[in-house]
């Protein structure tokens, strides 16, 4: 009871987050604009467990992590496949400008082209291919809302947890790390430079930013060429895999 | 426990707890690999964040790596998906609850009998032996599923 009352904060929006998803459901029990209220309210209570900046960098990730997050709401409840898929366009968009909030432009260049350009419209097309009567009896009806709801929130709750004792660990570590720095300085430069040694050519010069497109090329092309070898070959194997599976012309088309 | 959390780390753990709520509930097909890539999106931007910590472009090229990944899996799993249409007619997914173990109670719930098409049933499939059971030696290993109609009426 003591944990409860000192943790409200973390478990409020989790337990709101969790009844606002089972209440937009699709399905008997469920009522929407009920459902997408406590869904808004979990989201602002969430947004006052972090750490926010107060600047434009601050409000620019309030804007994307909160087009991120209502439009995966809306993705997984809606009834119509084909608005899912373009709720989920607007999830990869909101991603695509936190990648950019996290220095990380040649990824959400990479991201979106990938993702919009490419495997959402696959999905349309097959979702236009094989649903072309609107919407159909197992899209208005899901199966087990509500303990998928509170297992996925129980999930989240024990990463958000996780990620908080980390944090506060951090920073006990920090100060700790100060006052110990001055006596084995030696020792730990020592050390920083053996932990160096093992992935150099991923740590960005000093004249480089993180994730400039030059030190992600240097990177992955000396530590980690034989990864790209080998992503280069699942990619050729899914392709033919794919050309594989798919149903003959000679079968008939669907 | 006073250390705040990074706020792109929240966002993420949130994307990835979405995304297994759509995989665990929506019974479109589509959907459900929809929700599956949104746990990839969770995790990719994890491993940013996670890069961006550590001052390194380590959790970038992770995340490059879930690209090609996540770019297989679509492909692979629109095929599957076409080819699973093209045996039902249909993109629900509790058509396919008979390839369940046979000691498995059925997922489907009581509101879910909705009328749609059966998938072909072959007469003559090829079994294994469920999990945890010895198999008799005297017996032969030929298709044998006695209560096969029972287990699989109401789907």
């Amino acid at each position: 009871m003591n944990w409860i009352q000192h943790n409200w904060a973390l478990l409020l929006p989790l337990v709101l987050g969790a009844c606002g998803v089972w209440l937009m459901m699709p399905g008997a029990r469920s009522i929407r604009p009920l459902g997408g209220l406590a869904c808004l309210g979990a989201l602002v209570l969430g947004f006052q467990l972090v750490a926010g900046s107060r600047d434009v960098s601050g409000s620019m990730f309030l804007v994307f992590a909160s087009a991120t997050l209502i439009s995966a709401v809306l993705m997984i409840t809606s009834r119509n496949p084909v608005y899912a898929a373009l709720w989920f366009a607007v999830v990869t968009l909101g991603v695509c400008g936190l990648f950019l909030l996290q220095s990380a432009p040649f990824l959400a260049a990479a991201t979106i082209i990938v993702y919009a350009g490419a495997i959402i419209v696959t999905f349309l097309f097959v979702i236009m291919l094989a649903q072309q009567a609107g919407t159909s009896s197992y899209d208005t009806s899901s199966r087990q809302p509500f303990c998928a709801s509170v297992t996925a929130f129980t999930l989240l709750g024990l990463l958000l947890i996780t990620f908080q004792s980390a944090a506060a660990q951090q920073t006990v570590d920090g100060a700790r790390a100060t006052e110990v720095a001055a006596a084995n300085k030696a020792l730990d430069v020592q050390m920083k430079v053996e932990t160096l040694d093992i992935h150099k050519s991923s740590r960005p010069l000093p004249s480089e930013e993180l994730g400039q497109m030059r030190g992600l090329g240097r990177s992955l092309f000396t530590d980690y060429l034989f990864a790209v070898e080998i992503g280069g070959t699942l990619l050729l194997i899914a392709s033919i895999g794919a050309i594989a599976l798919a149903p003959r012309r000679a079968q008939g088309t669907l | 426990m006073n250390g705040s959390i990074q706020p792109t780390l929240l966002v993420s753990a949130a994307l990835f707890a979405l995304g297994a709520i759509g995989f665990l509930t929506r019974r479109n097909l589509i959907s459900v690999i929809l929700s599956a890539e949104m746990m990839l999106h969770g995790v990719a931007l994890a491993m940013v964040t996670f890069g961006k910590m550590h001052g390194n472009n380590e959790g970038q090229i992770f995340t490059i790596f879930i690209l090609t990944v996540a770019a297989c899996e679509a492909g692979l799993a629109l095929a599957l998906i076409l080819s699973l249409y093209h045996r039902t007619k249909s993109l629900d997914m509790d058509l396919w609850s008979a390839l369940r173990e046979d000691d498995m109670p059925s997922p489907v719930g009581h509101d879910s009998s909705a009328g749609a098409t059966q998938p072909d049933t072959h007469p003559v499939q090829p079994t294994l032996t469920p999990a945890g059971l010895p198999i008799d030696p005297k017996t032969p290993l030929t298709p044998q599923r006695p209560n096969r109609e029972e287990t699989a009426t109401h789907v």
